[in-house]
């Protein structure tokens, strides 16, 4: 009884006067939802309706044909997630093929380099005393609460055509004069590795900071070599933490906007860009949701992926709520 | 743990991150370098940039509009975030499990999960078929204010969600044994006991909707630009350019000033440092 009335909307009386156990149980199922709805429905709410609504509208319209200004029109019809596979008027062409497999590389690159660097990143911060890890690690995270586009926008200076980078790429022959290193594949490469960078070492942190060392000596007892160590001890440890990351790197870096738009140039289009231009550029929106789509398809397999092997890693993480 | 790893394998790991973090401000210091540009004419470093930057009324306006957004939409979704993180963590009923007991928090993973581009675009189109229907929600800082409260109440959610895993049950029957109604228990106790969550997810709203780029950027309107947008407007039109270079480093001073100063204020074992979406 005393779980019943405990905070919030239904008077006392209702449920004191429930005659039997059983109804009292129901009225407290009762006052239980009720009191859910109240608190939790405007929110709940308000989220359907501005989001899962409006994606749904989304991805309807990309089975629609298109009108004459680019906006959806009757009747249904499968031409644009035809257009996708590339197939238009003029035949089949692999560029939207391309587009899509090359954001796939960018960002799973994205993934690699960013463990790349996390790993001695993150077992430097491991090393240092207590007292100055959290600080240490504050500082790789200080440059990602910048805006993205201040952030991105920074690489366009290092990058340009004319900074020292690209004039030092021009000297040892890997440029031609007067280009930059940017735009193109390599910027929007680096741009993403850099944006994205925290969101690997944080998780892979998160992990490394629990880590079991006995197991560690217990090699070094058998006299593991050092590599040996690593991949056997502390490498398997980390597996939660780095599965973590490779989401949480991989899935914004696929779907980016600003970093293909100010690195990127028009020779090396990522599917973000690709997306928005169907709706702010020329419009086509079926085109635009059809592509939508995909996207949408990538970012529930990865997370689908993640799921099931981080449960079979046996982390609980990501299931607060 | 420090004593653990053998004095070459610690030097090997300081010179290999050392670069991770050169890597990491070398473009921030460089923009704030060359923010000193000397003015057109001059051959000596400046301040002529930031001075530019005072006597340009669009850069104003474009803070002002991001301030007062940050603002509005941090109240209504910290209110939203507040109520959905207490009422998910008192009354949902824990016996039942399967896909419908799922469903609150689907919803409330929906807009952390989501694309930034696909969130964007899908409210774009919703408020462009809105406006059409009912001449209401044309394009501008109302509609990116819905946005933005979308995305923040989830989060301020998160934040008060954890807040009341970690109180005791027995706070809230006490409360009901002193004869205090649903409300007053939720004024008098709950909100109380729970400030330094709504403190926190408001603080962590008004960041995320500052710093946000992609959701504003599709959910804008002719009159509506906000420093972010002004910046890559900027920058798609004209690319680097000086004055640029000096509002740029104002936000990151900014920005790196109040990490620190928070960093040194808030000095707890259990507060670590997250990265922000920054997009």
């Amino acid at each position: 009884m005393d779980e019943l009335s405990d905070a919030a909307g239904v008077p006392m009386s209702a449920i004191t006067n429930a005659p039997q156990s059983g109804t009292a149980e129901r009225a407290e199922r009762l006052a239980r939802a009720w009191r859910l709805w109240i608190t939790a429905g405007p929110g709940l709410f308000w989220i359907v309706l501005f989001l899962v609504l409006p994606s749904m509208i989304l991805l309807a319209i990309g089975f629609f044909s298109i009108g004459n200004y680019g906006n959806p029109h009757l009747p249904l019809t499968l031409t644009p997630i035809r257009e996708v596979a590339g197939y238009s008027i003029l035949g089949w062409s692999p560029a939207n093929i391309t587009t899509i497999l090359r954001s796939l590389l960018q960002a799973v690159s994205a993934a690699g380099l960013t463990i790349l660097l996390a790993y001695p990143v993150v077992f430097f911060i491991i090393a240092q005393p207590p007292a100055l890890r959290p600080l240490l690690l504050l500082f790789v995270i200080l440059p990602s609460w910048t805006n993205q586009v201040v952030r991105t926008y920074a690489w366009m200076e290092l990058l340009g055509p004319g900074s020292a980078l690209s004039h030092l790429a021009q000297t040892l022959g890997l440029l031609p004069p007067h280009l930059g290193l940017m735009p193109g594949l390599l910027a929007m490469q680096i741009g993403l590795t850099y944006n994205y960078l925290p969101y690997m070492v944080v998780p892979l942190y998160a992990a490394a900071e629990k880590l079991d060392w006995s197991l560690v000596e217990a090699g070094r007892d058998l006299y593991a070599s050092g590599a040996r160590l690593f991949w056997s001890a502390v490498f398997p440890q980390t597996l939660p933490g780095l599965l973590s990351g490779i989401i949480l790197v991989a899935i914004p870096a696929f779907g980016d906007y600003v970093v293909p738009t100010l690195l990127g140039g028009g020779k090396s289009m990522m599917i973000g860009a690709l997306i928005a231009a169907q709706f702010l550029q020329t419009p086509n929106w079926p085109y635009g949701a059809a592509l939508t789509i995909f996207m949408l398809i990538f970012t529930c397999a990865g997370l689908l992926v993640f799921r099931v092997m981080s449960k079979r890693l046996g982390s609980s993480e990501g299931s607060m709520l | 743990m420090s004593s653990r790893l053998a004095p070459p394998i610690r030097r090997a790991l300081l010179l290999s991150s050392m670069p991770v973090y050169l890597l990491l401000y070398a473009p921030l210091a460089l923009i704030a370098i060359f923010s000193f540009a000397p003015a057109p004419g001059g051959q000596a470093a400046s301040l002529h940039w930031y001075g530019a930057l005072w006597h340009e009324p669009d850069v104003l306006a474009a803070l002002r509009r991001s301030v007062m957004l940050a603002l509005g939409s941090s109240i209504f979704g910290t209110g939203l975030g507040t109520l959905m993180g207490f009422g998910l963590s008192r009354f949902r009923s824990r016996a039942r499990s399967g896909f419908a007991a799922a469903i609150p928090s689907l919803i409330i993973y929906t807009p952390i999960i989501m694309p930034s581009l696909v969130f964007g675009i899908a409210d774009l189109i919703f408020f462009n078929l809105l406006h059409k229907a009912t001449g209401l929600f044309a394009a501008g800082l109302l509609t990116m204010g819905i946005a933005h409260v979308t995305f923040q109440a989830p989060y301020v959610a998160l934040v008060v969600f954890a807040r009341m895993s970690g109180l005791d049950p027995n706070l809230f029957e006490a409360s009901h044994d002193l004869y205090a109604n649903g409300w007053q228990s939720f004024f008098h106790l709950t909100v109380p006991v729970i400030r330094p969550a709504i403190i926190g997810g408001f603080l962590l709203a008004f960041t995320l909707s500052i710093d946000d780029f992609t959701i504003s950027y599709f959910t804008a309107g002719p009159g509506s630009t906000t420093l972010p947008i002004y910046i890559y407007s900027a920058v798609a039109r004209k690319g680097v350019a000086p004055d640029i270079n000096a509002l740029a480093t104002l936000m990151i001073a900014t920005v790196i000033g109040t990490g620190l100063l928070q960093y040194l204020f808030t000095r707890q074992k259990e507060r670590r440092p997250m990265p922000r979406a920054g997009d």
